[in-house]
């Protein structure tokens, strides 16, 4: 006699992150949702984050919510708890996971007068910290992935039911979900009745959890699809606290992690968090996020400036912006990346605006949780974060009027986007493509650590670097004795950085000293954009590099964001621009990251003699520069 | 690198410093604070607000190095609050409670009574413009200059008020003239036709008369008239 499958389907609407298209997409899903009640074969479970509930209830139409609770009453639906941005919880502070879960439950009780018993998070992260959280939060099981249950049993056969974890004298039931049937049923492949064969034994259930298209439009025929598949192959379904409720427990686990799924990481990665090692850019929001989380808290405000400041705070933990994927799915998409620091630097700006911020601040800590102090500088137009122990450079540049992080460029190699990094390259007639390669390349770099002195005074604040830098041009090998000082003048969108270079050897050295800018520019419309130098615009369309000789300024426009970055050399310098390009899917080999600008000037220096670079940096929104310099 | 030993914040909100510390700070840490703080101080600013909330001191040696820096910010006139309200950090600076000024934040600090708020102006003038002032010599400057003001706007109010009403008299007088003027008209004119028919004599057309043009004329015409009699 054949086998009756039975599953319980968990359906789950990722983040998009574009909150433009949400009103769409409530709509279907509640179409979609009407299909489900009005079929009558099939019960599942759903999860939408916060933002998505929201939508539908302002799309809902009359009655739609009504029907939808009756749905929920007479067992047909259930809908699982989580983050109300389906954030990943291991990541994040405490105070913000504890309102974040809060809000998602509040929601659901408001729009469907239940209170969900079941946690799921889109990401399938696990850590057994969790445990003791849910608990807290009333969940009393968690749908997590069949591999961390296998890896946690230590064996590769299928796993079906759910278990028990204990963590703190806190007790969790975790229901494992397949995902090879998952991707079967998704995919529409025959085998799936064999598949689903193990995991049904014992009139136990298969947990298939299967994400809702992200097209709004696709919505509503997938959920008619998965309907006909019930009803054609007589497929029994039930909710997942049905499982829960009428299955007993499969046994105790001591320890279970999930490193996630769908976050761009190798399968050799033990946790989350390695994300975070792995991808500078993804390390560097997150980092910026926790900086800012701490500032608001130590900073006096009531508890509804503080709720007002997380609640700007808080969409920055959306898993996208913790995903090593391309095509608007995570952070290689430069959309992603621009949208995460403008959510982080709004809030930013409010807690500006609500303590009356309105001086310099520099930070000298261990910003990055790299074991070593950064410098992180910020006034009311700027922020940015020096790197003082890898050659003074810059590791973050946010322009605040635009909410726009300047250094958002992403490089394949993992190394962290830069502004000021400085290299000395042997004396030669390069050509562009040359160029770019020494330059993408980082071949010369002068990376040692510098010592620091902040300097204030009534016209501007300055950091000063100074530090012995050795260099290798070919054989001849060398030293210098290098000053460089970044000033910042008041509250105005204006710096400048100045060297001051002296040969600290013996020798005569001759060759290219340059500092490379690795900027996030946007690159999805070259209209609106444009590369100015010495005020021409240059014929240019950010595909093949150039070099430019002799410039006295740069000036590179986006009407669209809006920035506009100038920068004045006191010396004319040799200009190199070219694009950052970056390995993405197949859809799409090479993606536009960035944008490389390399001013280098020729050094030739005998010994203990000096030479002095100096470069004005303005920004603005619409390119009308005032102020200072 | 001694820098890299402590964790510092500097935040600039123009008269107002704040440096915050934290961290443990131990005998390895005090060259690199000492450096930080002298440097960070010798900078423009009024009030530098020392923030030691979140740090934690493993040795003595930090007492001397904050007189010397109170010793500093004060020869600079400047002022030298630190900050904090840990009975850890009370306990630390207990010996010298009575030199150092401490406060529980820069606001509570800002937001004192009418004497602290004198003495923040005496301070914020004082760094301005070199001037220091004892309190009871800036009281007694006050209330001399306070005096000078109350004196000199009653004589103002006296005068306005003479002024008012001398306006009111020329005021008076004007409109009386205007009447006299009106009924000389009116009294002209009434006995014009009696002029016509030359029952009344025309005075004011004689030659005589013509040629007074004021007082001192008219006293002579009266003398030249008295003698001819």
């Amino acid at each position: 006699m054949a086998m009756k499958p039975v599953i319980s389907f968990v359906l789950y609407q990722g983040y998009s992150a574009y909150s433009d298209k949400l009103n769409p997409v409530a709509r279907n899903l509640l179409d979609a949702l009407e299909r489900v009640l009005s079929s009558g074969s099939l019960r599942c479970s759903v999860f939408f984050d916060g933002p998505t509930l929201e939508a539908v209830n302002m799309m809902a139409k009359p009655l739609e919510l009504g029907r939808i609770k009756k749905g929920i009453r007479e067992g047909f639906l259930e809908f699982l708890g989580g983050g109300y941005y389906d954030s990943m919880l291991p990541l994040f502070p405490q105070d913000l996971l504890n309102l974040q879960l809060d809000l998602h439950r509040s929601i659901l009780k408001k729009l469907f007068s239940v209170e969900p018993v079941g946690y799921f998070n889109s990401s399938f992260v696990w850590e057994m910290e969790m445990t003791d959280m849910l608990e807290k939060h009333r969940y009393e099981y968690a749908v997590v992935t069949e591999s961390s249950i296998q890896e946690a049993l230590g064996r590769t056969t299928p796993v079906s039911g759910w278990f028990t974890t204990e963590d703190k004298g806190a007790l969790m039931r975790v229901l494992s979900s397949s995902n090879t049937l998952s991707r079967a049923i998704m995919e529409d492949d025959y085998n799936w009745k064999n598949l689903i064969e193990p995991y049904c034994r014992e009139g136990k259930a298969a947990v298939v959890a299967l994400q809702l298209p992200e097209n709004p439009s696709d919505i509503v025929p997938f959920m008619e699809r998965l309907i006909d598949f019930v009803e054609a192959n007589e497929v029994q379904t039930r909710l997942a606290n049905h499982c829960i409720a009428h299955q007993s427990s499969e046994g105790r686990l001591s320890s279970l992690t999930s490193v996630g799924s769908r976050l761009g990481l190798p399968s050799s990665a033990k946790t989350c968090r390695e994300i975070l090692v792995r991808r500078p850019e993804i390390n560097g929001l997150h980092k910026a996020f926790l900086a800012l989380y701490h500032r608001g808290k130590s900073s006096d405000l009531s508890d509804r400036q503080l709720n007002h400041f997380y609640s700007r705070l808080m969409p920055v933990m959306s898993p996208i912006y913790f995903r090593d994927m391309s095509n608007d799915r995570g952070m290689r998409s430069p959309a992603v990346r621009y949208q995460g620091y403008r959510f982080l630097l709004n809030a930013s700006n409010y807690l500006d605006d609500i303590t009356g911020f309105n001086g310099l601040r520099v930070d000298v800590s261990d910003y990055l949780l790299a074991g070593r102090k950064f410098i992180w500088n910020e006034n009311r137009s700027l922020s940015c974060l020096l790197d003082y122990h890898e050659g003074g450079v810059l590791e973050s540049l946010n322009f605040k009027s635009s909410r726009l992080n300047l250094l958002s460029s992403w490089r394949d190699d993992g190394e962290p986007s830069v502004a000021f990094l400085d290299s000395y390259i042997p004396y030669s007639d390069y050509t562009a493509d040359r160029l770019e390669q020494i330059i993408s390349n980082r071949e010369g770099v002068l990376t040692e650590p510098y010592d620091y002195q902040i300097k204030r005074s009534t016209v501007c604040d300055e950091l000063q670097l100074s530090s012995e830098q050795p260099f290798a041009v070919g054989d001849q090998k060398g030293l210098f004795q290098i000053e460089k000082r970044y000033g910042f003048y008041g509250n105005t969108p204006v710096f400048f950085v100045n060297y001051r270079v002296t040969n600290a050897a013996y020798n005569v050295v001759k060759g290219f000293f340059g500092t490379l800018l690795e900027l996030g520019m946007r690159a999805f419309d070259i209209s609106q954009q444009s590369v100015l130098v010495d005020g021409k615009k240059v014929r240019w369309n950010m595909d093949e590099p150039l070099i430019y000789p002799e410039a006295k300024n740069l000036e590179i426009q986006d009407k669209v964001l809006p920035c506009v970055l100038r920068i004045e050399f006191e010396t004319p310098a040799s200009l190199f621009l070219g694009p950052v390009y970056g390995a993405s899917s197949a859809a799409a080999p090479e993606e536009f990251q960035g944008l490389r600008i390399y001013p280098f000037w020729k050094t030739s220096l005998s010994s203990l003699s000096s030479a002095l670079y100096k470069m004005n940096v303005r920004i603005s929104r619409r390119g009308h520069f005032k102020g200072v310099l | 690198m001694k820098a890299d030993l402590i964790d510092i914040q500097v935040e600039d909100f123009g008269e107002d410093i704040e440096i915050k510390l934290s961290g443990s700070l131990g005998i390895f840490q005090l060259a690199a604070v000492r450096e930080k703080i002298e440097m960070l101080v010798s900078g423009p600013g009024c009030f530098f607000f020392l923030n030691l909330q979140y740090a934690h001191f493993t040795c003595d040696e930090y007492l001397p190095f904050f007189l010397d820096l109170l010793d500093r910010v004060k020869g600079q006139k400047s002022s030298l609050i630190l900050v904090f309200n840990s009975v850890e950090q009370k306990k630390y600076f207990s010996r010298y409670s009575n030199i150092f000024e401490v406060a529980e934040s820069r606001n509570e600090y800002k937001s004192g009574s009418f004497s602290k708020q004198l003495q923040l102006v005496g301070v914020h003038y004082g760094r301005k413009t070199g001037l220091r002032l004892s309190p009871s010599v800036a009281i007694a400057v006050s209330v001399l200059l306070i005096g000078w003001a109350v004196t000199l706007f009653s004589i103002i109010v006296g005068q306005g008020s003479e002024i008012a009403d001398k306006q009111a008299q020329i005021i008076a007088l004007q409109s009386q003239k205007d009447r006299y003027i009106r009924e000389i008209d009116k009294l002209e004119s009434s006995i014009g036709p009696l002029r016509k028919l030359g029952v009344v004599q025309d005075t004011t057309t004689l030659t005589s008369f013509g040629l007074i043009k004021d007082w001192v004329s008219y006293l002579e015409y009266l003398e030249n008239s008295r003698r001819e009699k």
